[in-house]
């Protein structure tokens, strides 16, 4: 093997690199070559020198800095992540609190009805309605023949389906069309 | 230095110990303090290694080494501290340098003035000495591909196992063998001819 060959194994044999067979077959080519005992003396010098870098001194203030940021901004990214989900999910929850608040107002109109005929409502989810005019003729049919104890919607209630970041957070809102 | 070597050991051997396994337990659990106390543990290597791939530049480290720590954060809920935590956070640092050394487009060779932003202590000749060998080293590393200056801080400033370097930087042992070995020739060539200039 020529020393060009070897240059790369002393390069690994100089930091003990090598496997046994190897680093023998290094040994007993430096053993007879001046040239590459010269090249390993070279390299385990700047060995030396590149390992001088392993003492380096870096201030604690250094560390401190890059620790109070990382803290600071990892507390940081968690708020920004919650933050607006529950905001979003406390506003929703807020805006229909006041609605449900203002329909059960003194004088309004849904207190003069039974509080059964809206319980009792299905919760539908957001269609079109059916055409009126026939809707009508049956129930005025109906009416006719066999008057209703309880006040008969004139559309039916519509269902709002709130969906928030959080999958455990649904919101249903059930809106009366007929004026309550 | 061979003091700096038994505590990079240590330090290998106490991420797989049960306290550290109880301290990623409790981060995930969020608790501040423990991550802190991972922090504290590994910002050292973490930001050292990070200066030694951006081509001694402190900025740069300390940015890189941010970085890496908001990436720890954020995986911690999947990390498993019994398995090469310290190799994990390796990898995760020499991605990280690897990106902002192609974003900013840094050129792989720096001038010597500007090589090794590190502070030396004290102003005497031979702390200016240091200094400048300092930035010698650090253009000999900058003057490397990125995969054999990987290797090379890695193996040779680190201490870590050959065949841990190979699962850190995603290559077999033969080729990091190869990096290594052609990374400490070049270096020597590098040095040498520096060497010459100035005489």
């Amino acid at each position: 093997m020529s020393c060009d060959k070897f240059e790369p194994l002393i390069a690994l044999y100089i930091e003990n690199d090598l496997a046994q067979a190897e680093a023998r077959a290094v040994e007993s080519h430096l053993a007879g070559c001046d040239a590459c005992r010269e090249f390993a003396a070279e390299m385990r010098e700047s060995q030396a020198a590149l390992k001088a870098l392993r003492t380096e001194f870096v201030d604690d203030a250094v560390f401190l800095q890059v620790r109070t940021e990382v803290l600071s901004a990892a507390a940081h990214g968690q708020r920004v992540v919650s933050w607006p989900r529950y905001a979003i999910a406390a506003g929703l929850v807020l805006a229909l609190l006041g609605g449900w608040m203002w329909q059960m107002r003194p004088g309004a109109r849904l207190e003069s009805r039974p509080i059964a005929a809206n319980v009792s409502a299905p919760p539908l989810p957001v269609t079109v309605p059916a055409p009126q005019a026939r809707t009508r003729t049956r129930l005025g049919r109906v009416q006719r023949r066999r008057p209703q104890a309880a006040p008969m919607f004139k559309s039916e209630p519509l269902l709002v389906k709130v969906i928030t970041d959080d999958p455990q957070v649904v919101i249903y809102w059930l809106v009366d069309q007929n004026g309550g | 230095m061979q003091e700096l070597a038994l505590l990079m050991v240590s330090d290998c051997a106490d991420a797989q110990k049960p306290e550290f396994a109880r301290l990623v337990r409790q981060a995930k659990a969020g608790d501040a303090a423990a991550f802190e106390a991972i922090l504290c543990q590994f910002e050292r290597r973490v930001l050292l290694t990070a200066m030694r791939l951006l081509n001694g530049n402190l900025e740069d480290a300390k940015d890189a080494a941010q970085q890496v720590f908001l990436r720890l954060h954020r995986s911690l809920h999947q990390l498993d501290a019994s398995r090469h935590f310290a190799s994990w956070l390796y990898r995760i640092t020499v991605n990280v340098c690897r990106d902002m050394l192609r974003v900013r487009a840094r050129r792989p060779v720096v001038p010597l003035e500007e090589a090794g932003h590190c502070a030396m202590a004290g102003g005497t000749e031979d702390a200016m000495r240091r200094d400048e060998q300092m930035r010698l080293i650090y253009a000999a590393l900058a003057s490397l591909p990125e995969r054999e200056r990987a290797a090379i801080v890695l193996r040779d400033l680190e201490g870590i196992s050959t065949a841990e370097v190979a699962r850190i930087l995603g290559s077999s042992e033969v080729t990091v063998r190869s990096q290594i070995s052609n990374g400490r020739v070049k270096i020597r060539k590098f040095i040498d001819r520096q060497q010459r200039r100035r005489l």
